[in-house]
């Protein structure tokens, strides 16, 4: 044991510790929900909040500092290997989880209490997940894979289901729950098949093993296929790629927003990691990565499939967060053509993809939070109707939501802009017009109902009678959207540094 | 250094101690106030003393061009958009004196253009790298060409917001940011070099010009809002693609990534994706301009937006499309542009100039008709740019002008009836000169100017494009043809307007609702009267425009025969390929990026790949 190996871990560790003590802060606290209470810092929400957030931040400060320490200089970090790989690739991808999460954490510290939710069980699961997730990032081993994805994924299920009292809560946590568990159990079949056909469950070792496999030939080939296609589909499963996103806009909509934000950046962000090192490392070798007999031609259709249908499936929405989780479905599939370009162009396609993620983070949580601000006790803002007039009335709330919202959309000079054009770029340079072309035309449709948005809010009056959306006040949702609001506009304005980090750090599996 | 020197080098400390010293709470001593702006400001010039500035490319400095009078113009109304924002929404006339003082500083700025004669080339040019590893500059600079249409932005734009404050009273502060948000991305758009800081302006104009239809529009206002964004952005991401593959052809044929227009300018790609990507950046244009079938946008967003919004998106958002097309589909792919003019002039011709005349006589829609009647008028641009001759092409830039002064106050004058009496139905009206005489005198003329009754501007153009037609060697055979077409489109014009000059003004005056109408306010003639003295002045004098554009219409033009040859020449089935930069002239090149040395992507943001100088040798 070296302080190598502790400090290669730190982000892991700090955050693992800092919800254990988190736990004990909260058995131990006083602060309990009064439900007849209206005070709102009651709750253990005001302190637990801001305690899970600077534990996320830490974590993330941890692995900027080994960043820029180079984790290639730690000695002893490749103990652990390859269950646990430090490297530029999981350095960056721990870092925009945290941040995910962390932002999260203070959406739920504005709405949880609003909405009479306020127990504290929320974030030690939170930082919990957050842990199962950088675990999946770091994972270079099928096994450390599953324990990270069942780690992250069971905390999500409670999360989404933490409105007890709820039926759609508990209807989409049960949903949520089922199809979880039976894309767990296809990534688990599938590696075990992986296993039998080539006597490796880590990813560097299964790559060897398929590099000798010649297509058509041999009697490993068939049970590598199969295995392929049941981890493809189990990851297709978790970044919710269509056909196999029907869990989404039930499980999106009935949890607490909070939780959908989170499920919406750090599930989808882990996942895609993870599909990263798989495809990339594990199946990066050997034919599979070719276009005439590998997973490329998979994915790319996929990749179309996900953004013209839930593009098309947007538009027809008539819930803002039914609307949102479609939207976050589109989004996959523009990051799906990324994963699809690097198969041909290399570390630069990768980081756009990594790229994509971080804007797509921002933004995410950004436009996530502005419908939490738009809601307060009593009345979420869910539908379109609700945020009839909402710029009119509360212009800084509205300016912020169609801020996220463009960047979502991908207009300039937005982060979401630049994340979609790096993509664009990559692929183009990798060949794959049709692929890039139907991005951006899927783009446009996108902003219809993008645009809806800004119509109700601008455009529009309350209808006579109807209740009126009052924004609910806190410290808390208004950092993240201000954070998020910075970083979308840095990123940008700005985005040469961290796209160079984004390749760098692609670089790093290769 | 001078203290104005001086003021704009450390103008960012500057702001920052100011602003630091306001920060405090009303009651701050002055001690407090002193000593937060001190620190403020040192710390900005503590972050201005460490900002990279290697990578910073700088054009040749040119006697009498002040380098940051394009920027000024551009950044202007962005920060005063911005700062819009923090003015508090019930100070109606600070927002609106603070918008006067804007557009009226952006105004006078330009004029100061006009003081530099206009070589062939680029002038006021300033580079500066804005992401080095991509090959993305902020390059702006201004020729013959793009100088009308910036000081017609800058010309028009105060009048459109002096004329739209009489009428609009609702959410005034909205307006001021819209406003001057679109400003700032006309001219940029206007002045960029760079495709994608183009790109970001031409972009950028879309949301704010999107809000003015959707809140202060008409009935409709919400479809015909989302029609027009969703048209226009169709068109422009095909464009991005299009710009992504050049850029990457580029770098396969120099290793050099650049979105820089003037280094972009040298591919030749191959001929199947020459023509692609001329059409996916000719239709974002055509939708813009708008061409037929592509204009059906446009009847709608100007019958919603309000009248200062139709006026801005007559006089200048129109002229991206015919600017671009002449910029950067006729520079980048001159190829396809020439092989296609003849059919695409025939286009303009049946589709723009005839078809939106008859259909514009149709009209029973004042204001529709008005926006018919753009569609023909900018199809005499596009054939003038089709025709590809210097004496076509001069007329479709004054054209480009004329149709944005005398649209620009015939949307002025429709606005004035229908803000008197809320219809704008041909019917309704009859006699109007016996009551609102001085109206009825304005239309007239604006009118005529519109028709191109010899006098007015719309002549000079019109005639400068039907020569320009005749005389073009690229319509060949068909050239006597098309101009036969594009007269009869002048005759047309003529009908359909005096069809309603007649109707309107005219004849008995029936309609009782009409007997007591006031005749034009002080300030609607205030805001017509320089459009209409520019008609004149245009139609008097064409001289001070086209000696002013003449020779960067003939650099474009000689420059354009010759690439075009080249292009269709040296086009390859397969591979792309560079042509040599003595193809071009040098005035065009200049501040082209150049490589010194090839060199391993710098790390941390500060890109060395850039740097230029006067005269040097790309790699090849």
């Amino acid at each position: 044991m070296s302080t190598g190996l502790f400090l290669g871990l730190s982000p892991l560790l700090i955050v693992s510790l800092g919800g254990l003590l988190l736990m004990v802060a909260e058995a131990f606290s006083k602060r309990r929900v009064d439900e007849t209470s209206d005070d709102r810092d009651a709750g253990p929400s005001s302190e637990l909040s801001l305690g899970t957030t600077v534990t996320l931040l830490a974590g993330a400060v941890f692995a900027a500092a080994i960043w820029f320490v180079g984790p290639e200089k730690l000695e002893g970090a490749s103990l652990v290997a390859p269950w646990v790989i430090v490297d530029r690739f999981t350095l960056f991808f721990e870092f925009v989880l945290c941040l995910g999460g962390a932002l999260a954490a203070l959406l739920a510290g504005g709405y949880l209490p609003e909405h009479r939710l306020d127990r504290g069980e929320f974030y030690p699961l939170i930082i919990f997940s957050t842990v199962g997730a950088m675990i999946l990032a770091a994972a270079g081993d099928l096994l450390s894979l599953f324990l990270g994805l069942e780690t992250m994924s069971l905390g999500v299920y409670a999360m989404v289901g933490f409105r007890r009292a709820s039926l759609r809560s508990t209807e989409a946590a049960v949903k949520y729950f089922l199809l979880g568990s039976f894309a767990a159990a296809l990534l688990l079949y599938g590696g075990a098949l992986l296993y039998g056909a080539t006597g490796h469950t880590d990813l560097a070792g299964i790559r060897e093993a398929i590099a000798n496999v010649q297509p058509g030939k041999g009697p490993n080939f068939a049970l590598v296929i199969t295995a392929a296609v049941l981890i493809i589909v189990g990851l297709a499963f978790k970044v919710s790629a269509v056909p196999f996103h029907m869990w989404t806009p039930d499980a999106y909509e009935g949890a607490p927003t909070p939780t959908t934000t989170y499920m919406a950046v750090a599930v989808k962000c882990a996942a895609f990691a993870t599909m990263l090192r798989v495809l990339i490392g594990g199946f990066g070798e050997g034919g599979l990565e070719s276009w005439a007999a590998g997973w490329p031609p998979v994915v790319a259709l996929l990749a179309v499939l996900t953004m013209t249908v839930a593009n098309l499936v947007a538009g027809q929405q008539e819930s803002v967060k039914r609307m949102l989780a479609y939207s976050s479905i589109a989004h996959a599939g523009y990051v799906l053509v990324g994963v699809v370009a690097t198969m041909r162009a290399g570390g630069d396609a990768q980081g756009s993809v990594m790229f994509y993620l971080l804007t797509y983070t921002v933004s995410t949580v950004g436009a996530f939070g502005a419908l939490i601000l738009m809601g307060s006790r009593g009345a979420e803002a869910v539908s379109y109707e609700d945020l009839a007039g909402v710029g009119k009335r509360h212009p800084a709330a509205g300016f912020a939501f169609s801020l996220f919202l463009l960047s979502l959309a991908g207009v300039p000079p937005t982060a979401g802009f630049f994340g979609k054009l790096y993509i664009v770029k990559t692929s183009i340079g990798a060949g794959l017009y049709p692929l890039a072309v139907i991005l951006l035309l899927n783009s446009v449709i996108s902003a219809y109902y993008y645009l809806r948005v800004m119509v109700y809010m601008y455009m529009r009056e309350p209808a006579p009678g109807a209740p009126i959306a009052k924004p609910m006040r806190s410290g808390y949702v208004a950092t993240a959207l201000v954070v998020a609001g910075v970083l979308v506009l840095v990123l940008g304005l700005w985005p040469t540094t961290s796209l160079q980090i984004a390749v760098e750090a692609a670089l790093a599996t290769r | 250094m001078s203290p104005l020197d001086f003021v704009f080098q450390y103008w960012p400390a500057i702001g920052a101690g100011i602003l630091g010293a306001l920060v405090p709470r009303g009651d701050a001593s002055t001690k407090q106030r002193a000593g937060l702006g001190f620190i403020t400001a040192l710390t900005t010039l503590f972050v201005i003393w460490l900002w990279p500035t290697e990578g910073a490319a700088q054009a040749a400095k040119v006697p009498g061009e002040w380098p940051h009078l394009l920027n000024l113009l551009i950044a202007l109304p962005l920060v005063g958009a911005a700062a819009v924002l923090f003015i508090p929404r019930q100070m109606l006339s600070l927002l609106r004196g603070f918008t006067y003082v804007v557009l009226g500083i952006g105004f006078v700025a330009s004029l100061w253009l006009l003081t530099v004669p206009m070589t062939a080339g680029w002038h006021f040019q300033y580079i500066k790298d804005w992401m080095p590893t991509l090959g993305i500059r902020y390059h702006v600079a201004i020729d013959g060409i793009s100088l009308w249409l910036v000081l017609l932005t800058t010309f028009v734009t105060p009048i459109a917001a002096y004329a739209s404050f009489g009428s609009i009273k609702t959410r005034i502060k909205e307006f001021c940011f819209a406003l001057l948000l679109l400003q700032g991305g006309m001219i940029g758009a206007f002045l960029a070099l760079d495709l994608f800081l183009f790109y970001v302006f031409w972009e950028l104009m879309l949301v704010p010009m999107f809000l003015m239809i959707g809140i202060w529009g008409g009935a409709d206002r919400v479809k015909a809002a989302i029609k027009f964004f969703l048209y226009t952005m169709a068109g422009s991401v095909l464009m991005l693609a299009a710009i992504i593959y050049l850029v990457w052809t580029h770098q396969k044929l120099t290793g050099d990534f650049t979105f820089d227009y003037l280094a972009l300018s040298r591919v030749v790609l191959p001929k199947s994706a020459q023509l692609l990507c001329f059409w996916a950046f000719s239709l974002a244009f055509f939708i813009k301009v708008p061409m037929w079938p592509v204009h059906t946008w446009l009847p709608d967003a100007h019958v919603q937006a309000p009248t200062g919004g139709s006026v801005i998106l007559a006089a200048v958002m129109l002229k991206l499309g015919t600017y671009a097309y002449m910029r950067f589909s006729m520079g980048l792919f001159p190829g396809p542009a020439s092989n296609l003019s003849a059919n695409l002039a025939g286009v303009a011709i049946l589709g723009g100039i005839l078809y939106g005349a008859l259909v514009a006589w149709k009209q029973r829609d004042v204001k529709r008709l008005v926006a018919y009647s753009s569609v023909a008028h900018l199809g005499f641009v596009m054939l003038g740019l089709f025709s590809a001759t210097p004496m076509g092409m001069q007329g479709a830039v004054l054209q480009m002008v004329n149709h944005g002064v005398s649209t620009g106050a015939l949307f002025l004058l429709v606005g004035v009836i229908y803000d008197r009496r809320h219809t704008r139905e041909v019917d309704e009206f009859g006699g109007l000169a016996k009551v609102m005489p001085i109206y009825a005198v304005v239309f007239l003329i604006v009118t005529f100017a519109s028709v191109g009754v010899p006098g007015t501007n719309g002549f000079v153009g019109e005639f400068l494009v039907i020569m320009g037609t005749f005389l073009s060697e690229r319509l060949g055979k068909f050239a006597g043809i098309h101009t036969v077409g594009a007269a009869a489109g002048v005759i047309l014009a003529a009908v359909y307007m005096l069809y309603v000059v007649q109707k309107m003004f005219f004849g008995p005056l029936t309609n009782p609702k009409n007997k007591h109408l006031p005749d034009l306010t002080v300030r609607e003639s205030l805001a017509l009267a320089p459009l209409v003295l520019m008609i004149f002045v245009i139609g008097f004098f064409p001289a001070i425009f086209l000696d002013r554009m003449k020779e960067s219409i003939l650099l474009h033009h000689n420059q354009y025969k010759v690439v075009s040859g080249q292009a269709i020449l040296f086009a390859d089935e397969r591979d792309a390929k560079l042509l040599p930069e003595d193809t071009f002239s040098p005035a065009f090149l200049k501040g082209m990026p150049k490589k010194e040395q090839p060199e391993a992507p710098a790390a941390g943001g500060e890109g060395s790949q850039a740097a230029l100088g006067g005269e040097g040798k790309v790699a090849q």
